[in-house]
């Protein structure tokens, strides 16, 4: 039950947090000249990207320990994207003072380390009850 | 004979092995009490690193800034002494000017050493997603405040048309920055230095009627044609030995009934303003750390005295089963490094999690000159924060090592019965 919970929770709460706060506090630049700037893209695509893991998270509370491990390694590999969004796949604006740059950005790259290091130590917890099994 | 002796190394060997481990064990095996232990020195970590890194960032923005304001007095437009203050600390990107007769007989005031004019103006946001920046016109042959500083990272001469770009500037790929629809060449880009001047681009005197055409080409014209060549925002003077600024700002009053009503700025006092909040926010900082680490030394003691009456039977099980006294420390020190160890590498990775992605967020809600640190002192400060996560955790185990050096093991086992 521990490792369960330790597999599924924190992807249930970080990909929330990262579905909700590019939609909130940690918003996107708004447009410019009836143009939308690359955040907003960005944005959007983040906020896909955390309702994945946040759905991740949940089917984690119901499967067993190998299907616990796929899917971290899914999490895992769905943040990678979601620091491959602002910085490669899309951007954001280039001033170092829009709010995208200071807010958005940092916010996406804290959550997404706090799930790849949350993901690993479940990976690790359930590899090693799947072995003793 | 041979055989037991291989028996016996082995033996020694496979116990030496066993008691290397036996810490980790331990610490894995009493999950709840480790962590406990691991959050309160993950706590005092993430304080101690957290503070000083912000104290840090904080002077060397303060220093930097204090590099940056060379002039002892600027001699700024009526009624906008506020704005040419904002300039010289974190404000917003503005325009105003007198005319440069003006600036010339201001020039002629008893006590001044050098004197040099800037002509300030605000852009439009630069291009789609881009803030607003500080367009700052400047003669190369008089200044003695930006060129220095230039200097050491370009050392050619600025042309008419060309620019030379803060740190925060988005300068694109081909090398140009897009102000009022023209492409302006950028020929060097500064350090950052914490401070406004960061989002500012820098410009020859002779620029500034270009930049003006430019504006009323796309825009509203930043000012009227006729001042085009003749603006002048500010005239920055370095004082004589022997004379004050305000001595000078005196004399310059003194020279025509009209020039009491200038704005009279000194930035050796906009510095001490600064240094003054800096110091409020650093000692406020010192003091919360400080009792951070006091209650957590205290909660640590705690938890270590607590854990001795717990750990009695286990230890005196291990003495009687050979274990020296030297070995029982060298289990707790091992327990305790580590746990200072780890709970120190979870504050400083916290703590970085925080400081590093949000640095630009973070001096900008401060309003105070904020410059990230260097490399090296930022490794050096992760170092030092780690060396004193272990010896907060040694420490508190060492109460614990004096208790359990005392009582005889098998009274000890046989305690209670």
């Amino acid at each position: 039950m521990k490792n369960r919970l330790f597999a599924a929770l924190p992807n249930i709460v970080f990909g929330a947090l990262i579905a909700i706060a590019p939609q909130t506090f940690a918003h996107a630049c708004g447009a410019h000249d009836g143009m939308m700037p690359a955040c907003h893209y960005s944005q959007q695509a983040a906020t896909g990207i955390g309702v994945v893991i946040l759905a991740l998270g949940i089917v984690a509370l119901f499967v067993n320990p190998q299907v616990r491990i796929g899917l971290n390694i899914a999490a895992v590999a769905n943040t990678l994207l979601l620091f491959a969004i602002p910085t490669v796949l899309i951007g954001i604006c280039k001033g170092a003072m829009m709010h995208c740059r200071m807010v958005m950005l940092p916010t996406l790259i804290v959550l997404g380390v706090l799930v790849i290091v949350f993901a690993a130590a479940a990976i690790w917890m359930d590899a090693r009850c799947a072995r003793r099994a | 004979m041979t055989d037991h002796a291989t028996v016996y190394d082995s033996v020694q060997h496979s116990q030496r092995r066993i008691l290397r481990t036996l810490a980790a064990r331990n610490l894995v095996g009493r999950p709840m009490r480790t962590g406990a232990l691991l959050a309160v020195v993950t706590i005092l970590a993430l304080a101690f690193f957290g503070g000083t890194m912000l104290t840090m960032n904080l002077n060397t923005g303060m220093a930097s800034m204090e590099r940056r304001l060379g002039a002892d007095l600027m001699v700024v437009p009526q009624n906008t002494a506020q704005k040419a203050e904002a300039l010289l600390t974190d404000g917003n990107p503005s325009t105003f000017y007198f005319t440069k007769d003006i600036a010339d007989e201001v020039k002629k005031a008893d006590g001044i050493d050098q004197a040099s004019e800037q002509t300030y103006i605000a852009s439009l946001a630069a291009e789609c997603c881009a803030e607003k920046l500080q367009i700052i016109g400047y003669d190369p042959s008089t200044d003695f405040v930006i060129e220095p500083w230039v200097a050491s990272q370009f050392d050619g001469t600025l042309e008419d048309g060309q620019m030379i770009a803060g740190a925060n500037v988005n300068v694109s790929a081909d090398g140009t920055v897009e102000l009022y629809g023209h492409k302006w060449p950028v020929v060097a880009q500064l350090a950052s230095t914490g401070t406004s001047l960061d989002n500012s681009v820098f410009i020859n005197l002779d620029t500034v009627p270009q930049m003006v055409e430019a504006s009323a080409k796309v825009a509203k014209r930043v000012m009227p044609a006729e001042y085009a060549d003749k603006a002048v925002s500010t005239v920055l003077i370095k004082v004589s030995e022997g004379y004050g600024a305000e001595t000078v700002a005196e004399n310059i009053k003194r020279l025509d009934s009209r020039f009491s009503d200038l704005g009279y700025v000194y930035p050796g006092g906009v510095t001490a303003t600064t240094k003054t909040a800096l110091n409020a926010l650093v000692a406020y900082l010192t003091v919360f750390v400080a009792a951070i680490w006091v209650m957590g030394v205290i909660v640590l003691l705690a938890v270590f005295a607590a854990s001795v009456n717990e750990r009695k039977r286990e230890f005196a099980s291990l003495r009687i089963l050979g274990a020296t006294r030297g070995m029982l420390a060298g289990i707790l020190l091992r327990e305790s490094a580590l746990i200072g160890l780890i709970g120190g590498a979870f504050g400083v990775g916290l703590a970085s999690l925080a400081i590093f992605p949000f640095s630009a967020l973070i001096g900008k809600q401060l309003q105070l000159p904020y410059l990230q640190a260097s490399v090296p002192t930022v490794l050096a400060i992760m170092a030092v924060t780690l060396v004193c996560s272990v010896a907060i955790g040694v420490a508190g185990s060492l109460a614990v090592l004096v208790r359990i050096g005392r009582p005889e093991a098998y009274l000890t086992l046989r305690e209670g019965e």
